[in-house]
């Protein structure tokens, strides 16, 4: 049994599935971002993930027993990586899987109060102009999908643009300088706690709830009475696998570091070897 | 193809000028091996080489910090600058390898900066662009850092692991095979630190660690590339070099996919397109 387990977890079988995944990973490049996203949550990608990570921890473990710690923390860092990795995206799909109908889907939008019974979904966006308050997630090009509900709800109190400084070129051509800074200000308020105010900037995510809010985007457009308006779009995502990914980062690098280590204290294994050849 | 009339210009230019110089006596020095040896003469070229090369790791440094200044912003935001930063970073890679492995790479070296040069001095477009906020970040620095000397190391690894491909003898072999794989591991660790550097960033301003955008996913495969060569070179050890080698080489050609096609190519939309 061992013997097997040190074959099918050895290197010549982990240098093929390292050439798979580089061929796979060039043609995802091909494909582009959203469609690899969605090819990679079908479930024969999943599958194949599920088996890379079981390759992965088996071998971290045996390598654990030989002592050579530099290759087993370096594997099961990996094998963390892709375990957070489908933890997440298995997560998604349930969600989405228990989402109701179109029909229910719009009593919930319209109904107050209670979020029901459906599961908090795991991103969304919402765009609001100044004054706005909100407390439902949207998806697609123009957020059009509703995918579900908040406990909370979110009021745009400011939504500012910071430019650089013009230079004399901009101004002579009536261009407007670049942009230094996107902030979005939001008033949280939940039924039966403080309202609490947060600047949410590119670069600088905020913690509302279980929820990371994202500065994503901006635009502009007109309201009911036709004057023009400027909205921001906020994103927000949870993601139940990212403390376990974060874990096998740590435990990569680790591993990385003390690999490299024993790399560069190697020297070649001959006698007298005059080095400054 | 342009010419850039600038002092940046005539920096980028000087400092390929005199890399040209060191690989010319490089070459020299190469081609009269034999003769040399015990000439007087020899130790004189020795110390030219070495002025050129310092001239022009010089010259590319203050080239750098001339963009630098002219920019307001750490030089890193497009091909431009991380091409002169490459340049910039040979010169000391090229010491370490003299003072930890004991191998003269100058040769090789010199060459690699000269390639980078010409792209920075003809081709991409100097125009200063203010940092946009999606740049503005503590990890802008680190993760384009460690890219910009991983790539390097992984294109010294190629270059010096070249004359494997040759048959040599076996002392030769061995030092040669033991060197690439050194200078290979610490690019390694390096281009392993800016993917993780590269994802925590994404996390932070995408919103998700790993968003299958192109130049993530070529740069992983670069990894899984080396990857196979790791695990290939502890299973068979020095059985097959030119094996060895040859994944080297492919690695490199994936390090410059990765840096110029990806990058400029519009069969790649992603959110790593730069000027």
């Amino acid at each position: 049994m061992k013997r097997f387990l040190n074959i099918i977890t050895g290197p010549v079988v982990a240098a093929v599935f390292c050439l798979l995944l580089s061929g796979g990973s060039i043609f995802l490049a091909f494909k582009g971002s959203q469609s690899s996203c969605v090819l990679m949550s079908t479930p024969p990608a999943l599958g194949f993930s599920a088996l890379v990570l079981l390759l992965l921890a088996v071998r971290g473990v045996l390598t654990l027993f030989r002592r050579r710690f530099d290759s087993a923390i370096l594997h099961l860092g990996c094998a963390l990586v892709v375990a957070g990795w489908l933890w997440g995206v298995v997560e998604s799909r349930r969600v989405a899987a228990a989402r109701p109908d179109h029909s229910a889907m719009m009593n919930m939008l319209h109904s107050n109060g209670e979020t029901g019974k459906t599961r908090a979904p795991l991103s969304g966006s919402m765009a609001l102009a100044e004054g706005d308050v909100m407390n439902s997630l949207w998806e697609g090009t123009y957020l059009d999908q509703f995918v579900g509900k908040l406990d909370f709800s979110v009021k745009l109190d400011r939504f500012a643009i910071e430019y650089y400084e013009g230079s004399e070129h901009d101004r002579m051509q009536g261009r407007m300088p670049p942009i230094k800074e996107y902030c979005s200000r939001v008033i949280v308020s939940e039924p039966g706690k403080d309202t609490f105010t947060r600047d949410i900037r590119v670069n600088q995510p905020v913690r509302i709830g279980d929820y990371l809010v994202y500065q994503m985007s901006w635009g502009q457009s007109t309201n009911r009475q036709n004057q023009p308006v400027t909205y921001t779009v906020l994103k927000f995502v949870r993601d139940p696998g990212l403390r376990i990914v974060y874990a096998g980062f740590t435990m990569l690098f680790i591993g990385i570091v003390l690999f490299t280590g024993k790399v560069i204290r190697m020297v070649p294994q001959i006698e007298e070897v005059d080095r400054a050849d | 193809m342009q010419i850039k009339y600038t002092l940046q210009g005539l920096l980028i230019y000087l400092s390929a000028l005199f890399f040209a110089a060191t690989l010319t006596v490089c070459l020299t020095l190469w081609a009269g091996r034999k003769r040399n040896r015990q000439r007087e003469v020899h130790r004189d070229i020795e110390r030219l080489k070495k002025g050129f090369w310092f001239a022009g790791f010089l010259t590319a440094v203050v080239s750098l910090a001339w963009r630098g200044l002219h920019t307001g912003h750490p030089p890193m935001q497009n091909l431009f600058e991380f091409f002169l930063c490459m340049a910039a970073f040979l010169w000391p890679l090229s010491r370490l390898s003299r003072w930890k492995q004991g191998i003269d790479t100058t040769l090789c070296d010199s060459f690699l900066g000269l390639i980078i040069l010409i792209p920075a001095g003809f081709i991409f477009d100097e125009s200063v662009r203010r940092l946009p906020p999606a740049l503005q970040s503590p990890l802008f620095v680190p993760h384009v850092a460690s890219y910009v000397i991983g790539y390097i190391m992984l294109a010294r690894a190629a270059l010096v692991a070249a004359p494997l491909f040759l048959r040599l003898e076996r002392r030769r072999l061995l030092l040669l095979e033991c060197a690439s794989r050194q200078i290979t591991a610490v690019g390694f660790l390096l281009i392993t630190i800016g993917l993780l550097l590269g994802s925590l960033w994404g996390k932070l301003c995408w919103s998700h660690y790993w968003q299958w955008d192109p130049k993530e996913t070529w740069s992983l495969a670069t990894w899984m590339l080396y990857g196979t060569y790791f695990h290939l070179r502890y299973r068979y050890g020095l059985r097959y070099p030119r094996l060895l080698a040859a994944l080297l080489w492919i690695g490199l050609l994936f390090v410059i996919l990765t840096l110029t096609w990806i990058n400029l190519s519009r069969l790649f939309k992603g959110m790593h397109t730069y000027a």
